[in-house]
């Protein structure tokens, strides 16, 4: 089973400072090989779909239309909505534990991208709430179009909360770019003495023996 | 590897009246003339005795069997030459480790024993064949911060036989000299103020009584470094020196003095091998009674020290000094002095040191022995010793010292050597 959105970064949330790379690396690998057993599975059964508007593509060729209607009934679509609510919901409370996180690191770098990303967030949450109530309203009128525009309308939406998810947990904090506090490495040529030559001279002791004064001493 | 140098150069405990010093600024004394044994072993050598956490103790014994060639310092035709020998014990207490010093406070006390005998069948030189020559030493420092002071005290005794043979004293002389200092390094150490008093009591016995002092010496010393370990300075002492016994000292013209030392120079490194003393200054004794020193030469003093590290292994010193001193025979004298040293390991187990001095002195003031006016004396000293160190704790050398005097008065002209072959342990 792959995992995918939220729930999977959720999931494999790990965050190893100064190995990202590393970690990247396993990432497309592991996603690599799941794809290739996904392949192995063959093409999964085309869904059966109304006709579109342009009609079927011909044998050979991509089909690239922008499907106009929905395969979902309005009840599911409603389910969906609150599907993709809950899901927001999460990256939210993901990206702010992010942010408290940052605040407790001093990380002000990635501080500030967090805080970004959670504004963001927050503002196409807005979004989603006004579109689910609206796809409410176009249920309870049963305006099919009103229902299909604003449940196209959550779906970008939470798309693009998932996107914010997704940069909120790249942001790039002082782990990285942080090279740790300045450390002054001097070299001194070991033939520099290690004593201080400049010191005044220490007071010494002339006791040699007293010259001669008379022949009888 | 300067540890080792150290060895050799350090004020040696056990011979510590053989050798003249020449004063080289923050860079240890440098020892002229004869060499006595090696009191410590190297630092690198992992000796020494752990007697507590932070406490360290050296100690030794030396062994010297030799001949000298002029036990009485007699002018050419008269020498009474003598075999000797002198056996030395030595124990040095410090906090270093044996990898080096710890804690920023640092004390090092040591003391030392050497006994001195002439072998001789001669009876004047079986008068003084037997000499016992204590010395000792404390030093206490703090520094490294803004500030920092020194208490440090040595103690030496020397005895050594008269110039005349009939005389029934020896030259007994005990010094003392105690000093403490403070100094104040504000701003990250660029500019260094020391402040030093020292104390030094000179006691003679028998003939020589009269010349006991007691002198005391107050010196400020403002340096300010331009490098790292190179600065100017301007250093000013003030003395005091009184003679303890005033009616042997005014039948002798003794007088009390206050010498003063004003000078100015450069000290520290000229290259990271080579170092320098550059001072000139003015100079007066101030003799309370009689003449003083004067004119425009006798109240100058210079120096020029330079010391050359050219390997880890070797060291050279030269240098020039002109400057007056106190003196036991007369006031005064105005001295010219020179002097060298070479000092180098070789594998680690052999230890040459070579050094030499000569004095020009020209005495001044009043004079003891009135006959003595306007003596002038040429003294030359120099030493060699060559020691092998069979392990780091032991070894065996020969050591050789000449003393020469002439003079314009030809009755106190000598020549004196003195030859060793030694063998003593340290650890």
């Amino acid at each position: 089973m792959i995992l995918l959105g939220p729930a999977a970064r959720k999931g494999s949330s790990i965050r190893v400072k100064g190995h990202g790379a590393v970690v990247k690396v396993k990432v497309v690998l592991m996603s690599m090989l799941l794809a290739g057993t996904v392949f192995a599975q063959g093409s999964a059964p085309a869904p059966i779909a109304p006709p579109s508007a342009g009609g079927a593509p011909m044998p050979g060729t991509a089909d690239v239309n922008v499907k106009q209607r929905p395969m979902l009934t309005p009840e599911e679509m409603v389910n969906q909505a609150r599907e993709y609510a809950k899901s927001m919901n999460e990256v939210l409370k993901r990206i702010q534990t992010l942010q408290d996180q940052a605040k407790r690191d001093k990380d002000i770098i990635r501080l500030n991208c967090v805080t970004d990303k959670v504004v963001q967030v927050r503002v196409n949450i807005s979004i989603a709430e006004q579109s689910m109530a609206s796809l409410q309203e176009a249920n309870i009128r049963n305006d099919d179009g009103e229902r299909t525009h604003e449940f196209t309308r959550l779906t970008i939406v939470n798309q693009k909360v998932q996107v914010l998810g997704a940069e909120a947990e790249n942001c790039i904090g002082e782990d990285l770019s942080f090279v740790g506090a300045t450390r002054v490495e001097v070299e001194i040529d070991p033939n520099i003495p290690q004593y201080d030559p400049t010191q005044p001279p220490a007071p010494g002791i002339d006791i040699e023996r007293p010259g001669e004064a008379s022949g009888m001493l | 590897m300067n540890r080792r140098l150290a060895l050799f150069t350090a004020l040696a405990a056990t011979a510590i009246a053989r050798g003249a010093l020449a004063q080289q600024g923050g860079q240890g004394e440098v020892t002229i003339g004869y060499q006595g044994l090696p009191y410590k072993s190297s630092g690198e050598t992992n000796t020494g005795i752990q007697v507590s956490e932070g406490v360290l103790l050296h100690v030794g014994a030396g062994a010297e069997a030799g001949y000298d060639s002029n036990v009485f310092y007699s002018e050419s035709g008269s020498e009474v030459g003598s075999p000797l020998i002198r056996v030395g014990l030595f124990g040095d207490m410090s906090n270093a480790t044996r990898t080096g010093a710890v804690g920023r406070l640092l004390f090092d006390v040591r003391a030392g024993v050497t006994y001195r005998r002439y072998q001789s069948d001669n009876a004047n030189v079986q008068n003084f064949s037997n000499a016992w020559l204590p010395t000792a030493g404390l030093a206490l420092s703090s520094g490294g911060g803004q500030f920092g002071f020194g208490l440090a005290d040595t103690f030496a005794r020397l005895e050594d036989p008269p110039y005349a043979e009939s005389s029934p004293f020896p030259i007994t002389r005990y010094n003392n000299q105690a000093s403490v200092e403070g100094r104040w390094s504000p701003g990250g150490g660029r500019i260094t103020a020391t402040l030093r008093y020292t104390n030094m009591i000179d006691i003679f016995q028998d003939a020589y009584e009269y010349a006991s002092t007691d002198g005391n010496y107050l010196m400020l010393d403002g340096a300010w470094r331009w490098l790292p370990k190179t600065a100017v300075f301007l250093n000013a002492q003030q003395g005091y020196i009184f003679y303890l016994n005033d009616a042997q000292a005014t039948l002798n013209n003794k007088t009390s003095s206050f010498p003063l030392v004003v000078t100015t120079g450069l000290r520290g490194l000229l290259t990271e091998k080579t170092s320098a003393i550059l001072a000139l200054g003015y100079t007066n004794g101030f003799y309370s009674g009689g003449v003083s020193t004067s004119g425009i030469w006798g109240s100058t003093f210079a120096e020029l020290s330079f010391t050359l590290r050219p390997t880890a292994l070797s060291r050279v010193v030269a240098g020039y000094r002109h400057d007056f001193q106190n003196q036991v025979i007369s006031s005064f004298s105005y001295n010219e002095t020179a002097y060298a040293s070479y000092v180098q390991q070789i594998a680690g187990r052999l230890a040459l040191d070579l050094s030499g001095r000569y004095v020009h002195r020209n005495y001044g003031g009043q004079f003891v022995d009135v006959n003595q006016q306007n003596r002038n004396d040429n003294f030359i000293q120099a030493g060699a010793s060559l020691d092998y160190f069979a392990r780091n704790w032991i070894y065996v050398g020969v050591a050789y010292s000449v003393m020469s005097n002439s003079s314009n008065i030809t009755t106190v002209e000598y020549l004196k050597q003195q030859m060793f072959v030694r063998l003593g342990i340290t650890y």
